[in-house]
């Protein structure tokens, strides 16, 4: 299998949040309690059953006028997972071959590092069933050459899903028509995303888009320098505790015995 | 207790300490088999000791779950009992005295041969630094175990609870096994000050003159 990429053409996105329901509908996760924010953006933040959430930004524009910025907000699917990294249970969150990130939420035990670790802030824990949950880029469905239900169920066109490669030079030709300030957001960082954007707009006029994402550098020395140190270092104590013995001895009262 | 002295053999360790020794060894071992169990998933095994834990299933439905919870309980155990160690042992071990630093320059003899080992107290500069470090780690463990287990910090926090903690594993684990050479094999007739309690006259004459004289002078009774 080879591996997929979700392009998110933000620039066609009309914010009809199809893709929201579609995430819900597809996943079977429930409708939520939600509050109005004065915003279009609903609900206000991703939960442990809101995967999929468009948000929306307004930023005046250079020619005075203001522009409206919709931003679909769904787990990057990193190629390097600070999420992966930090769980403790072996194969609960796993990479499929397409690129998808997916916690078994079977697996899950609700310690809430993935939550902690994410670059992007995506894993989010539900207290009632005491487990992480994010999107799985519908790897149920792509590993069966369906696409995923956003993807599908997306009118304009903002959402498609296709061969890495094809999508990658499918976004920077798109950029490269928009002009401007418009970039692709995704390939470049934790060795590459399996969800890229092409924004018209600076990275940091979205809400909630990390300008320079990468593995939290805390990640790296808990994972990668103090795990192995801690080996390291109790292996250490006993081969030297070992040859202590053999070549100083041990310390004996003079007198012997008790 | 000392109607039953047995002879030559002086009381070193009252039955308050060894039981606070024996909760403070016991569960710190537990928790390093449990934390090294998350830590390693190729020592995953270690989870296979820790089947879902009846009436409560649904809560923790699978075996890492119960590890982490029986870590994190006994991690509780371990900080209340070290607060028992600090009412034993704290007044002889959160001190420095001359000798103590005269112990350090020559580290009480166990590295390379000295024409004499400066005298120590109930504990030498080794024992006491030991304590103060495992003090320092008790706030580091606790303080950052709590808030990984209840994660109420923003994750740009948290994550440094992770190494923290992941710090004090690499400190204590190596200070550990220390201990455990230096208090047995390393120093034949300790061990049993963790057992019945008593020690030979020539055991206490090397490791802890001064704490014999102020015995012996009854200064002290233990």
């Amino acid at each position: 299998m080879e591996e997929k990429v979700m392009l998110i053409d933000v620039s066609k996105c009309t914010a009809c949040r199809g893709c929201q329901v579609a995430c819900k509908q597809w996943n079977r996760l429930p409708a939520e309690k939600t509050q109005q924010q004065g915003t279009h953006q609903n609900p206000p933040d991703l939960t442990a059953f809101t995967w999929n959430l468009i948000r929306f930004t307004e930023i005046s524009a250079k020619d005075g006028g203001f522009r409206w910025l919709f931003r679909k907000d769904n787990c990057m699917h990193c190629t390097d997972p600070a999420c992966q990294r930090a769980c403790p249970v072996p194969g609960c969150i796993f990479k499929t071959a397409e690129g998808a990130v997916v916690i078994n939420r079977d697996l899950c035990i609700g310690c809430e590092y993935c939550v902690n670790v994410c670059p992007f802030e995506i894993p989010r824990y539900d207290p009632v069933t005491k487990k992480a949950y994010k999107c799985t880029l519908c790897w149920d469905r792509i590993s069966q050459g369906l696409i995923p239900a956003c993807a599908k169920t997306c009118a304009p066109g903002a959402v498609t899903f296709g061969p890495k490669d094809k999508m990658i030079a499918q976004a920077y030709a798109r950029a490269k028509a928009l002009g401007g300030d418009a970039t692709v957001y995704g390939d470049k960082f934790v060795k590459g995303t399996h969800v890229i954007y092409v924004l018209p707009e600076k990275v940091r006029h979205y809400e909630k888009l990390v300008v320079n994402p990468s593995v939290p550098i805390s990640v790296y020395l808990w994972k990668d320098v103090l795990k192995p140190l801690s080996v390291l270092g109790i292996g250490a104590a006993l081969v030297g505790t070992f040859f202590h013995y053999i070549i100083k001895g041990p310390k004996r009262p003079e007198e012997g015995g008790e | 207790m000392n109607m039953a002295k047995p002879k030559n053999l002086i009381y070193a360790s009252t039955i308050f300490e060894r039981v606070v020794h024996w909760v403070l060894a016991l569960s710190c071992l537990f928790l390093f088999v449990t934390g090294f169990g998350m830590m390693f998933h190729s020592l995953s095994f270690i989870s296979r000791l820790f089947p879902a834990i009846p009436l409560i299933s649904h809560l923790y439905p699978q075996r890492y779950a119960t590890m982490k919870l029986l870590h994190n309980i006994d991690g509780i155990i371990f900080a209340v009992a070290f607060l028992f160690a600090l009412v034993a042992w704290g007044k002889d071990t959160l001190f420095f005295d001359e000798d103590d630093k005269k112990w350090f320059r020559v580290l009480g003899g166990y590295l390379w041969e000295v024409e004499e080992v400066p005298e120590a107290g109930k504990f030498n500069a080794g024992q006491k630094t030991f304590f103060m470090v495992l003090f320092l780690f008790w706030f580091v463990m606790v303080g950052t175990g709590i808030f990984m287990w209840f994660p109420i910090f923003a994750p740009a926090l948290t994550r440094w609870l992770y190494v923290l903690h992941a710090l004090g594993t690499l400190v204590l684990g190596g200070f550990l096994v220390i201990h455990i050479y230096l208090g047995t094999y390393g120093n034949p007739g300790t061990f049993q000050v963790m057992g019945h309690g008593y020690v030979g006259k020539g055991w206490a004459k090397l490791h802890r003159p001064k704490w014999l004289r102020d015995v012996e002078a009854g200064r002290r009774s233990i």
